[in-house]
């Protein structure tokens, strides 16, 4: 029934067409000589868009609210976002949709490349490098990293700030950057914590903090870092704030009713404090001999491991800074697990499948007894600060000329330019007060506080030149521009090494510019590309909310969340710190794994848990290689029951092609998985009979097809040839442009095949990270631009990078219209 | 056990409750602030939710079947609160029945306890539930206040994956949803609560001390955008506005918390979480007792155990697990020990209501401008039962609360109807239903003759 009513359905509509369309041509036949006078010969291009395009793109009809009928094709300079429009459907081949003709390949090409040659002829007439805002807030990812790097300290911002929204795929974006009432008291706050661990100034009174280990990570193995010997467990890092006594309290995991399991044999328990043992505990001790069960002792024996961890508590003496507390039990066996079920590659804690005790938690309370003056130690973070010692022994002169120092060399750091006299009054004022209150130190804490919480160090500003008049492009300032750089590739301030060459105005000279980024993608900071660009890009921050149905997928547990996660963090960085052919992120014939994720992807003998480079030439076939054979992207685009190709589909449009899809109308209905007999259904078939609505069909012929071809990949990223309803898969489908492919290889070699759509896209998703701004039309001879000078260098990431450091966009900006 | 030392001294809190300043009346503040009433002899009204897990003894909750209240053993504690208590029977949440998922009643009831709203069967991080009555209630109400709401739990969130059977963990971790896809924290730690409430530090020297330093990096943080707003062009300046506002918000409630604080005593900032339960119930009762009484906040909700939890209360003689206690299968000792774990929690409720009683509050005390909502989101624990819900509203609810009922409906009506009631006597406007509610529970309308 419903199959029949949808055909009378597309009949109708497909009757209305014809006759729309019929309309169309006679209104057009009939207006011929109405019309202004065209000229006596079109050009190839009228022409062609006039055969191909404006029977649909036309007045009346107004096809995607495009109308190129009047539009004067040999002046695109008059409508440049739309022929901009135009050129990014015909490269990437959706226009005319596959039922219409089109002309032949090397038409159609001819076509789009003189449309992108006149679209650059224009721009580099009067070029728009567009508009930046003028305040850009450091996200919460920055403002770590900025902290790291003015006061080598590491933060755990999660706690102290709150999350950021995000547009267009990323979380730097200044138009989203706001500034509430919250958020404001936050900085407060974590100005003021940062402040006083940084110098190393008592806190009011102890605090606890509590260090967790995931419930569903297998604790039967080495982890990284611990003594040969031992197994699970974990390391805690911890910034100790002072000098003092701590107090540490260690919990064992619990099942899900919060109650500890009974072992019959004693495990040892050891903590460790920067690698020497500082305590020892046992769990688990063999049962009373000849005790029955019932009996008194037997159950005595119960009561007392229910409570073994109620006096796990120790005090020790600890010197302030940055520590690494490791817990870890001594390993008793070597022999693999042996029972009828095999077991599972994680614990369960509703019904505890547990064999071993596990560690739950620590909390660690201090500082208790500390002396209050300045500690003896000295920290990371103090080492950074005091580039001068003082105190209440100097006189005041003295104390000054030390504060004035110290404040100078932060401030130019944090504020990302050379400091003035204003700046160190309003500095100086704080450390008179902090000191007049509490001496030296707390002065020094006083200002850190003002210097954290103050507008120029969240906010990155950037200036009009006066007297410009409105809509002029300008060069920003060297020192703009050094900011600009290094929120780019590092996520962070810049160094002093940067500030220097920007603020003698060298950073503008084209060699020096060229250096400095060679330098700064070669500087360990660059990593941020990896885990805050590629993360996001690739949608890697959502892994760890990948929680597969139990039942369906009972092995993923923490540990391959992590590794999955690890995998693509390590690929991507061979290739981005490699400096390699940006496509390899699809082809590349390796990747990164360990013991976990080999069983996962059932690559054979790979042991341990540390990470290493294999090669996937092991696998049968090579639909492992690349981006689209990770498992964090796979599972990441799947639902925890099943996979998604709709939105492994859009995925791959969106962050692959470059062609996200418009977004769904409202109150779609949810799919139905069987046919009216109870019959299941593939993905694809299931997914079919969706389409079978024209409306919906419209972006879905296009979205899907590469969510077919992932379907060798189940919800969890493991290969497989048969669908959940055990009929082989059909991984068969064309990209929007027509070309075939079967399979994730085929769908590979497919988006390869024109390699200047995936570095395209590539390029986009950097430029809006490096700007902060959406792309606009004006945009695009920048990117064609920067594709072009790509792919003499054979495509390798720095000369993506260096195409964006060096263009328009990135070193000028327009004025206010 | 050094830990132990360091709890908040209860007799320090109590001291201060009770001191001997006459509190100005704290409505003063209302007319200035707040947009709900314009009168200043309006009082404020304060709201919560008190969570006891995994259903209860019924026979031993249920009163007699009178309209007179006549308190059963489970309730005995509340005899000095009889006036000021109504016990409600009858109530059902619908939407926590399976209606064709799986089997997640736990999980059901503590999702829909405060919304009436059946939760999206998921594992994963697509969760859905509906917005929550303390949620509704925090909007308006917490308007004023420095925080709108208070999420306060006893047993930690740590569990995630599934709980119950096809259930992400994250519904059984609240009974707060700020809106259908926004699940609350609940805060277990009292040095985290202390901290948000008052700040790192507990002498008031040093509270002072700290505000003023705030107000200090405000004032130069103005000064600085004032020069900033000059050198950008007039379509950027909005961004230094909404800087400039946010701003004046903060100085705002600096300003509120600095008065508020003077009636405060010195206060000792917990250290963590106490070893045993009942200080760790007792310590967040004081806490939320204090917040109430400088107007910190007005609505809180407070789970005293997750469902599911295995807890042993051996401080009473009951070394089982409470959720094994919960499947009894009619035994008469087990029966018997839930109806002692039940009482037990209800004579920790008990303390809160102490406090409050002997809070002075404009022209009454804390409890008469309260209304608080006490039970559990299952009634029959074996059985799991979703309906015949054991539940009662106590406080004076500003002369809006008449007590000393039992009031038993037809059984299906909405518990719901109860929530949108409770919510109507504190003032707050609700446009359209909440949940599964079909109307209010008219005879909780009347006032009380003052």
């Amino acid at each position: 029934m419903g199959v029949a009513r949808s055909r009378s359905t597309s009949r109708l509509t497909f009757t209305a067409t014809v006759a729309v369309l019929l309309a169309a041509r006679l209104a057009m036949a009939g207006a011929g000589p109405a019309r202004q006078p065209e000229p006596q010969t079109s050009s190839w291009q009228r022409s062609l868009l006039d055969r191909y395009c404006v029977t649909c793109h036309n007045d009346r009809v107004q096809a995607g609210e495009l109308v190129l009928e009047d539009l004067d094709v040999l002046s695109v300079h008059e409508a440049p976002a739309t022929w901009e429009t135009v050129v990014r459907k015909l490269r990437a081949g959706a226009m005319p949709p596959p039922a219409r003709p089109r002309p032949d390949a090397e038409t159609y090409d001819r076509l789009v490349s003189w449309l992108e040659t006149e679209l650059d002829r224009v721009a580099a007439v009067s070029p728009n490098p567009g508009r930046t805002e003028a305040f850009h807030r450091l996200n919460r990812t920055e403002y770590h990293n900025a902290v790291r790097d003015l006061l080598d300290l590491e933060v755990d911002v999660a706690e102290l700030l709150p999350a950021d929204g995000g547009s267009y795929g990323f979380d730097n974006i200044a138009g989203v950057l706001g500034i509430s009432p919250t958020l404001l008291e936050r900085y407060l706050g974590a100005a003021r914590k940062i402040s006083r661990i940084a110098v190393g100034r008592p806190a009011p009174s102890a605090a606890t903090e509590t260090f967790r280990v995931a419930n569903d990570l297998s604790q039967d193995d080495w982890v990284d870092g611990m003594p040969f010997g031992t197994r699970g467990g974990a390391t805690f890092q911890y910034n100790f704030p002072q000098d003092g006594d701590y107090v540490v309290r260690v919990f064992l995991a619990r099942n899900a009713g919060g109650s500890l399991a009974i072992f019959d044999a004693p495990h040892t328990l050891e903590v460790s404090l920067d690698n020497e043992i500082v305590q020892s505990y046992t769990v688990g001790e063999r049962p009373p001999v000849d005790a029955s069960r019932g009996s008194d002792a037997y159950r005595d024996w119960q009561a007392r491991q229910r409570t073994v961890d109620s006096d796990w508590e120790f005090r020790l003496p600890v010197r302030a800074g940055p520590r690494d507390i490791q817990v870890t039990f001594a390993r008793r066996t070597w022999a693999y697990q042996e029972t009828v079920r095999e077991p599972y590659l994680r614990p369960y804690t509703g019904t505890d499948t547990r064999r071993q005790p596990y560690l739950g938690q620590i909390t660690v309370t201090g500082p208790y007894e500390t002396t209050d003056v300045s500690p003896a130690a000295s920290t990371p973070s103090r080492r950074r600060i005091f580039v001068c010692e003082s105190s209440q022994a100097d006189s005041t002169r003295e104390q000054t000329a030390c504060a004035r120092e110290i404040v100078s060399t932060l401030a130019r750091r944090a504020y990302r330019r050379p400091v003035t006299t204003d700046d160190l009054d309003v500095l100086l004022g704080f450390f008179e007060d902090g000191r007049a209150a509490e001496g030296f130190d707390a002065g020094i804490e006083f200002a850190l506080r003002w210097l954290l919480a103050s507008p120029e160090f969240v906010l990155r500003v950037e200036r009009d030149p006066v007297g410009l008049s409105a809509g002029t492009n300008y060069e920003i300032s060297d020192l703009e521009l050094a900011s600009r750089l290094s929120f780019f590739l590092w996520s962070s301030l810049p160094d002093d090494e940067l500030i220097d060459v920007a603020s003698r105005g060298r950073l503008s000279d084209p060699v020096e510019l060229e250096r400095q980024t060679r330098r700064m993608l070669r500087d360990d900071r660059a990593r941020a590309l990896v885990t805050n660009f590629a993360s996001q890009w690739l949608y890697l921050r959502n892994v760890p909310a990948v929680y597969p149905d139990e039942d369906l997928f009972p092995h993923v547990g923490e540990a391959l969340r992590l590794a999955m996660r690890r995998e693509t963090e390590l690929f991507v960085e061979s290739i981005f710190r490699g400096d390699r052919n940006v496509l390899e992120l699809l082809t590349a014939d390796y990747t990164f794994v360990n013991e976990r994720l080999a069983r996962h992807y059932d690559i054979p003998h790979v042991y341990g848990s540390h990470f290493r480079r294999v090669s996937l030439d092991r696998l049968p076939n090579d639909a492992r290689r690349g981006l689209l054979g990770h498992a964090s992207i796979l599972a990441v685009t799947s639902y925890p029951n099943r996979t998604s190709p709709v939105l492994r589909g859009k995925w791959v449009l969106e962050n692959l092609l470059g062609t996200p899809p418009a977004d769904p109308p409202p109150d779609v209905p949810s799919l139905e998985e069987t046919t009216d007999d109870g019959e299941v259904l593939s993905m694809r078939e299931a997914t079919e009979r969706h389409r079978a609505n024209p409306v919906c069909a419209s972006c879905h012929r296009l979205m899907d097809p590469p969510g077919f071809a992932l379907e060798q990949f189940d919800a969890v990223g493991r290969f497989r040839t048969h669908t959940a309803a055990n009929t082989p898969i059909d991984a068969t489908g064309e990209l929007p442009d027509g070309t075939q492919f079967d399979g994730v290889s085929g769908l590979r070699d497919a988006l390869v095949a024109s390699p200047g759509r995936f570095v395209g896209t590539l390029t986009e998703k950097l430029m809006t990270y490096a700007l902060g701004r959406g792309l606009e039309h004006y945009d695009a001879p920048t990117v064609r631009r920067i594709q072009r000078d790509a792919a003499d260098e054979n495509y390798r990431f720095s000369s993506i990078i260096l195409g964006i450091v060096k263009s328009p966009p990135f070193r000028m900006r327009r004025t206010e219209s | 056990m050094i830990i132990s030392k360091k709890t908040l001294a209860r007799r320090t809190v109590l001291r201060g409750v009770g001191a001997a300043l006459a509190l100005p009346m704290l409505d003063a503040m209302v007319p200035a602030l707040s947009g709900i009433s314009g009168r200043a002899a309006e009082p404020v009204r304060r709201l919560g939710w008190v969570y006891s897990p995994n259903g209860m003894a019924m026979d031993a909750w249920m009163p007699a079947a009178t309209e007179s209240l006549e308190l059963s053993t489970t309730l005995s504690p509340l005899a000095t609160y009889r006036e000021q208590t109504v016990v409600i029977s009858g109530l059902a949440q619908g939407q926590a029945e399976a209606l064709g998922d799986g089997n997640g009643e736990h999980t059901r009831a503590t999702a829909t306890w405060l919304n009436g709203v059946h939760p999206r069967e998921t594992e994963g991080a697509d969760v859905r539930a509906g917005k929550t009555a303390d949620q509704i209630a925090a909007d308006q109400l917490g308007r004023t206040t420095p925080l709108s709401s208070l999420e306060l739990a006893i047993d930690q969130d740590f569990l995630v994956g599934g709980c119950d059977n096809g259930y992400s963990c994250i519904y059984m971790n609240t009974i707060a949803w700020r809106d259908a896809t926004t699940p609350l924290p609940m805060q277990n730690n009292p040095r985290v609560i202390f901290e948000r409430l008052f700040g790192e530090s507990g002498s008031p020297a040093n509270r002072q001390s700290e505000f003023q330093k705030d107000r200090s990096i405000l004032d130069a943080i103005t000064n600085d955008l004032a020069r900033l707003q000059r050198d950008v062009g007039s379509s950027d300046r909005a961004r230094v506005t909404q800087y400039l506002d946010a701003v004046r918000a903060i100085e705002r409630r600096i300003q509120l918390s600095e008065q508020n604080d003077t009636k405060l005593p010195e206060l000792e900032r917990p250290v963590g979480i106490p070893e045993s339960y009942q200080e760790h119930v007792e310590l967040m009762f004081d806490l939320m007792a204090l917040a109430y009484q400088v107007d910190l906040t007005r609505v809180f909700t407070f789970m005293l155990g997750r469902e599911l939890n295995g807890r042993a209360y051996p401080e009473i003689g009951i070394p089982d697990s409470h959720h094994g206690l919960s499947h009894h299968r009619y035994d008469t000792t087990k029966l018997a020990q839930l109806a002692k774990i039940n009482t037990y929690h209800v004579s920790l409720f008990r303390h809160f209501l102490d406090e409050l009683a002997n809070t002075p509050d404009g022209d009454g005390s804390l409890l008469d401008h309260s209304l608080l909502m006490y039970g559990a989101s299952l009634s029959d624990s074996n059985k799991h039962l979703h309906f015949d819900l054991p539940l009662l509203l106590v406080g004076g609810g500003a002369g809006q609360l008449k007590g000393g009922r039992h009031l038993q409906y037809p059984r299906d009506t909405p518990m719901t109807n109860l929530l949108v009631s409770q919510l109507d006597k504190a003032g707050v406007r609700l446009d359209e239903g909440l949940g599964d509610s079909t109307g209010r529970l008219v005879e909780l309308a009347p006032l009380a003759d003052v």
